[in-house]
This record gives C-alpha cells, sequence and structure tokens, in this order.
C-alpha cells in the first residue's frame, strides 16, 4: 500500500492555503417573502440587474426575472422545497451566462454548462451571457453556403444555407427528430480532409433538447455516437423533470454556444427539440410570476420568446469573420393544426419550413415531408448548381403528380401522357423514400435525380426503384468514379458531365434485373 | 405587499408636511415615541389592530395616551389615520417614516454582529470607517453571534461587510472542494 507522509500533506495544505485570499467579502443580499412552484420573491436585492443569477442557500442558483417597486421575482434553477421564507440570497454580479469553448464538444451538458455525462469536469475559458442581443442589418451577409442534410427531399427541393433557420413541424411521431438527427450525422463529411480540400467549412452541431425524457436524449447521444457525430456535437439537455425555469433558458444556451462558433469565423448548426415544449414552460413562468395571460394563455411576449431567439441565427459578414449560425427549430403541432398559437409564431418568423405529415409517414413516404407546402426562402441561393438544374424539373414534375393523383383514385379511363405523368411521379415519390441515419451525398442525390427526372426509370417496377437506385449508384462508383469526382469539384453539371451520366446510364440498363 | 405601499404613501406625506413646515425635528421625535410606547405595548398594538373595537373608541384612547405629550401635528396625524381606518397599519407607517427620514437625512442604520463585544474605541473606529465608505452618517446597532465564530459582520441596506471567520472558513471549504479533483 502506498504511504503519504504527513508532512506531504502539509505541503499540499499549505500550497492550497497560499491562494486564498483572507479579505472582507462584500456582497449584497435579499430575503426570501415568498418561496412555490420555483419561485421565489425576494426583498432587497436592491441593486440587482434583470437576469441576473442570484445564490439561494443550498447552492440552489436563481435568475432575476421580474424587478418590482418593493421586491424581485426570481425563478429557481434547483428543487425549491431547499429554499425556505426568510432565507437569505446573495448577488452575483454576473448575468446567467454559459461557460463555452471547443472543450464542449463530444459533451452532454446542463444548460447552465455543468456536465451531466459523467466524463469529468469541463475546463472551459471563457463565460458568454446566455441572453444576447441578435446582430444588426450591418454585420450579415445573405446566406451562400449550403448546409447538406443528406436528405435527398430536402437538400432538392427545401434546400438549407449556413445562417437560415428553417422549421420542422409535425406531428408527434412523424420524424422531426430523425431530420434533425440526419443533418447532424450528415455534417461528419464537412470534418473530412476531402471536405478541406474541396474548400468545405466544417460545421459544428448542437442539440438542445428540451423537456424530453432523459432516455430518448440517452438514445440520440448514443446514436450520434456510433456514427462519429459526437466530436462535433454538444447535447445541451433539459428533460422533463428539470424545472421549467431551465428549460425555458435551454435554447437560449443551445444559441450562445452556436455564437461563439459563429464569432469565431465557423459555421454552427443549433437544433432546438422542441420549442412547443419551451413555450409551455415559459407559460408556466409566466402564470407563477403573475403576468397576465393572453391567446391559448401563454404570455403577452412569447411571440418575442421565440423571435430573439431565432434572430440569433445568422452569416456573418467577411470582416466579421464569414461565420454562421443556422437554426432548426422543430414544433410539435396538435393533430396536424398548424394555425395554433405557437406554429403560426414560430411559422412567420422562420426563413421556410418543413412539413411532415402523419398520413405520409403511415403510407410509407419516409421521411414524410410534404413537399407540396414545405418551403426554403433563401436556401435556393446556397444550393450547388448541379442540384438547381436537376431539382428545378423534380419540383414540377411532382406538383403534375400530386394534381393528377386525385384523379387517378377514380380509376377512370386515363390518356397516354397523364398516365405517364402518373407512373413518373409514383417513381420519384419513391426515389425520395430514404432509411433513417442513412444520409445521402450531394453528388449521389444529383445522379439519382437526374436518374429520375429523365426518364431513366420509366422502364422499372415502381417496387424496383429503390434497388435500382442503389446498384446504379454502385456501378457509377465502380465503373465511373470521375463522374461523382466531376460534380464535387465543379458543383456543377456542364454538357460534358449530361453526357456522361447519360452514357453510363444507358450503358447500366440493360444489366438491371426486374424482380418480376 | 399593498400594505407597504399605503403606509410608504401615510409615511411620506405626513414627511412631506413636517418638513414644509419646518417641524421635521419636534415630528420625528414625537413618531419615535409612539412607536417606542407601541412597541412596549403589545395590547395597545393589539387594540388598534382589532376591529370589533369601534374607531370613535380608538381615537377617545389614543388621545387620551398622547394628547399631552406630543405635537398637535402629530396628533392630529394619528387621529386621521385612524379616521381612515388605517389604524391596523399605524406601526408599520412609523416605520416607513423613520426610513424614509432617515433617507431625507442621508442616515443610514447599521448592523453590526461582532463574535464577542466590541470596546468603545473599536466602535469609533468601525464607525468612522463605515461613514468614509458609505459616505452617510451612520447609526449603529451591535449584536453579540458567538456563531460566527470571530471578526464581525456588517450589514448597512442591502449591502454586507462580511470579515467573520466562520464565513472565511465557509470559503475556504468551497475553495477546497473546487479545487479538488474528484468531483463532477
Amino acid at each position: 500500500m502506498a504511504e503519504v507522509r504527513p508532512d506531504e500533506i502539509s505541503a499540499i495544505l499549505r500550497r492550497q492555503l497560499s491562494g486564498f485570499e483572507n479579505e472582507t467579502d462584500i456582497y449584497d443580499v435579499g430575503t426570501v417573502l415568498q418561496v412555490g412552484d420555483g419561485i421565489a420573491r425576494v426583498y432587497g436585492l436592491s441593486k440587482v440587474m434583470a437576469s441576473e443569477l442570484v445564490e439561494f442557500p443550498n447552492d440552489v442558483f436563481g435568475m432575476v426575472l421580474n424587478l418590482e417597486e418593493d421586491s424581485v421575482g426570481c425563478v429557481l434553477f434547483g428543487d425549491s422545497s431547499l429554499v425556505k421564507e426568510g432565507d437569505i440570497v446573495k448577488r452575483t454580479k454576473r448575468v446567467t451566462s454559459l461557460p463555452v469553448g471547443e472543450e464542449m464538444l463530444g459533451r452532454v451538458i446542463t444548460p447552465l454548462g455543468l456536465p451531466i455525462d459523467g466524463k469529468g469536469p469541463i475546463n472551459t475559458k471563457q463565460f458568454l451571457p446566455i441572453e444576447r442581443k441578435a446582430l444588426g442589418v450591418i454585420q450579415r451577409q445573405p446566406v451562400k453556403e449550403p448546409v447538406q442534410t443528406g436528405i435527398a427531399a430536402i437538400d432538392a427541393m427545401i434546400p438549407i444555407g449556413r445562417g437560415q433557420r428553417e422549421l420542422i413541424i409535425g406531428d408527434r411521431q412523424t420524424g422531426k427528430t430523425a431530420v434533425a438527427i440526419d443533418a447532424i450525422i450528415n455534417q461528419k463529411y464537412t470534418h473530412s480532409p476531402e471536405a478541406k480540400n474541396l474548400g468545405i467549412k466544417p460545421v459544428y452541431c448542437v442539440y438542445v433538447a428540451i423537456g424530453q425524457k432523459s432516455s430518448t436524449v440517452a438514445q440520440v447521444v448514443a446514436k450520434l455516437q456510433e456514427h462519429g457525430a459526437m466530436d462535433y456535437t454538444t447535447v445541451i439537455s433539459a428533460s422533463a423533470s428539470e424545472p421549467a425555469p431551465l428549460q425555458f433558458i435551454a435554447p437560449y444556451s443551445g444559441a450562445t454556444l452556436g455564437e461563439y462558433f459563429r464569432d469565431n469565423g465557423r459555421h454552427a448548426l443549433v437544433i432546438y427539440d422542441d420549442l412547443s415544449k419551451q413555450a409551455a414552460s415559459y407559460r408556466e413562468l409566466s402564470l407563477l410570476l403573475r403576468r397576465p395571460p393572453g391567446r391559448e394563455a401563454y404570455p403577452g411576449d412569447v411571440f418575442y420568446l421565440h423571435s430573439r431567439l431565432l434572430e440569433r441565427a445568422s452569416k456573418l459578414s467577411e470582416e466579421l469573420g464569414g461565420g454562421s449560425l443556422t437554426a432548426l427549430p422543430i414544433i410539435e403541432t396538435q393533430q396536424g393544426d398548424v394555425s395554433a398559437y405557437i406554429p403560426t409564431n414560430v411559422i412567420s418568423i422562420t426563413d421556410g419550413q418543413i412539413y411532415l405529415e402523419s398520413n405520409l409517414f403511415n403510407a410509407g413516404v419516409r421521411p414524410a415531408i410534404n413537399v407540396g407546402i414545405s418551403v426554403s426562402r433563401v436556401g435556393g441561393n446556397a444550393q450547388i448548381k448541379a442540384m438547381k438544374k436537376v431539382a428545378g424539373s423534380l419540383r414540377t414534375d411532382l406538383a403534375q403528380y400530386r394534381e393528377l393523383e386525385a384523379f387517378a383514385k377514380f380509376g377512370s379511363d386515363l390518356d397516354k401522357s397523364t398516365l405517364r405523368t402518373l407512373a413518373k411521379g409514383s417513381r420519384l415519390v419513391e426515389l425520395l423514400k430514404q432509411g433513417q441515419y442513412a444520409p445521402v451525398n450531394i453528388e449521389r442525390q444529383v445522379i439519382s435525380i437526374f436518374l429520375g427526372t429523365n426518364g431513366y426509370l420509366d422502364s422499372i417496377a415502381v417496387s424496383d426503384v429503390k434497388r435500382f437506385e442503389k446498384e446504379v449508384l454502385e456501378y457509377f462508383e465502380v465503373k465511373h468514379l470521375d463522374i461523382f469526382e466531376t460534380i464535387k469539384k465543379e458543383k456543377d453539371l456542364s454538357p460534358q458531365t449530361i453526357e456522361k451520366i447519360k452514357k453510363a446510364a444507358e450503358e447500366f440498363l440493360p444489366t438491371f434485373r426486374s424482380n418480376t | 405587499m399593498a400594505e407597504q405601499k399605503v403606509s410608504a404613501r401615510y409615511a411620506s406625506s405626513l414627511l412631506d408636511s413636517a418638513i414644509e413646515k419646518n417641524q421635521l425635528d419636534l415630528v420625528s421625535n414625537d413618531i419615535d415615541f409612539i412607536s417606542s410606547v407601541l412597541k412596549q405595548n403589545p395590547s395597545l398594538d393589539r387594540m388598534l389592530e382589532n376591529p370589533i373595537v369601534k374607531p370613535e373608541l380608538k381615537s377617545s384612547i389614543l388621545e387620551e395616551i398622547f394628547k399631552s405629550k406630543i405635537n398637535s401635528e402629530t396628533m392630529e396625524f394619528i387621529l386621521f389615520v385612524v379616521k381612515k381606518k388605517r389604524e391596523e397599519i399605524l406601526s408599520s407607517i412609523l416605520e416607513k417614516f423613520k426610513e424614509l427620514r432617515d433617507i431625507k437625512l442621508g442616515f443610514v442604520n447599521v448592523n453590526v454582529s461582532v463574535a464577542s463585544e466590541f470596546s468603545d474605541s473599536q466602535k469609533n473606529e468601525l464607525q468612522n470607517k463605515l461613514q468614509n465608505v458609505l459616505k452617510k452618517k451612520v447609526r449603529m446597532s451591535y449584536k453579540v453571534d458567538e456563531k460566527i465564530l470571530g471578526g464581525f459582520i456588517v450589514q448597512a441596506g442591502d449591502t454586507v461587510f462580511n470579515a467573520s471567520i466562520k464565513h472565511q472558513l465557509d470559503l475556504l471549504k468551497k475553495h477546497f472542494i473546487e479545487a479538488s479533483p474528484v468531483t463532477n
């Protein structure tokens, strides 16, 4: 057994004590008047700032939300049963803030930056306030680089740019989180040396889980780890068992961490999963703080709650380093009702939305994206030219298909051109189906969609489309790898490339065996 | 909470009228006197708070006790409070008055907790130091609290100057916990 000599211990004690200053400690205090339901009213604290962190006994922290004439309203970030009437409250003179830095990558933290993954303390050097004002007009520029989600339907028709805010909206169990997780996993490519050579900058991801089951968060973390995506991702978790104030500040913490990367000229992708739960916890707080309720009992500033959060997503100007913060908020609707209060608010704030529908999901169209009503208002500028070229006809083909689909259900005699449109449409829908955790590279997406829109699938049975896609891409990879390389490098479809693709596809077609 | 607002209103109007009539010293002595009487005789305070006792009776009792001992202005004010049916918050009005008067005159009440009784020279030194730091006239009140082990704790308004041994030990404990590698 190892021995510890007493003089060693005293040497360590002396060293630790030498850094300790015994000056008079000066601080401001108040007393708790009333406490309950995660809210404390405090008398005193006369110079306290709004949203300042205050310290209660038993290591409970709180944040000042209401400054009133003779008292201060605080929300508690800990167990309110540990705080009693008459307790002394201390000011920290620090606005609620989050430790930020690269050290946060790969970690699971609370909205206040404490690790909850058991991997030891996080040694960050910098603190940033969780509530920061969004940047103004001069500091920004239009989005121009794409965020590839790896989901063909999104990258082709609802492209997302770096610095954009794209809402993911849908009922429960429609795969909203799956879309977001796939997007995180697909950012792995941007961290590869190959992407660096092509001038694609890495995207750092932040996944904010608000009011979810801890088991779900653990699952997400496990999935991200499995796909090697945790290396560039931070998970901020305020699970359903945490007090409402923590759930309320979680998205702001996520935005602050994202802003750290953005302000260093890098790119960040932040996912808020989901904002309906955040709005509900903010409603809880507001009602407890006796702010007047409005529509659906939400307080009057619930719009500002989300607008100030999402406004922080931005693409910085070149002078400021050209970094970006892309936000993917998620909203859960009840029975497809997008005209409820929170969904309409967030739809109006964001730069477009991805609708996920349960009937599509149940019909086997997964991801269950309704491309007819999903839009991206700014992402088009960020799309690579090659994708733009093939996606244009994809969009019109699908629109025509949807129009005729209703007629086809009557089973009446249809003319030839209608039948052709229907056949093509059903094959395209099949082509856009995609498995979970299986993001596809942009060059592969371009080739699949090119083949789909140019009639190469017309002779294939609908049930064979996915297999055909897989085999044709394998064939391209083995025989015509140069086509992939050219698309990656040029980011465009030159007439020569188109010729090459056509030739290769014609070579492959006769060799494809249908199942029937 | 509402009581606080009401008493602040009554107290500030009394203060303003006293200043206007140049009787601040007189009124202020009266208020100190009444408040000490109320503190020493809880039964009087209970009577004022009791809604069963008729206001006329309350006024006559108050008049009988204080009439000969205080200024007529102050007496009028007390009777006015009773007339307005605010007699149950009379003591809180008096406290608020003292508070507002102290702000007006630049006084601050300082509570000092000490581990063992200070000598007069120590008290003087502390008072002078505090007046320099706070830039206000201070009114000291001392309390012996053995739990703080040594040193002293000064509370002036919301600000605490903590120079107690107990607090130092607490900070040291925290310092050790934070510095140790086993946490988290």
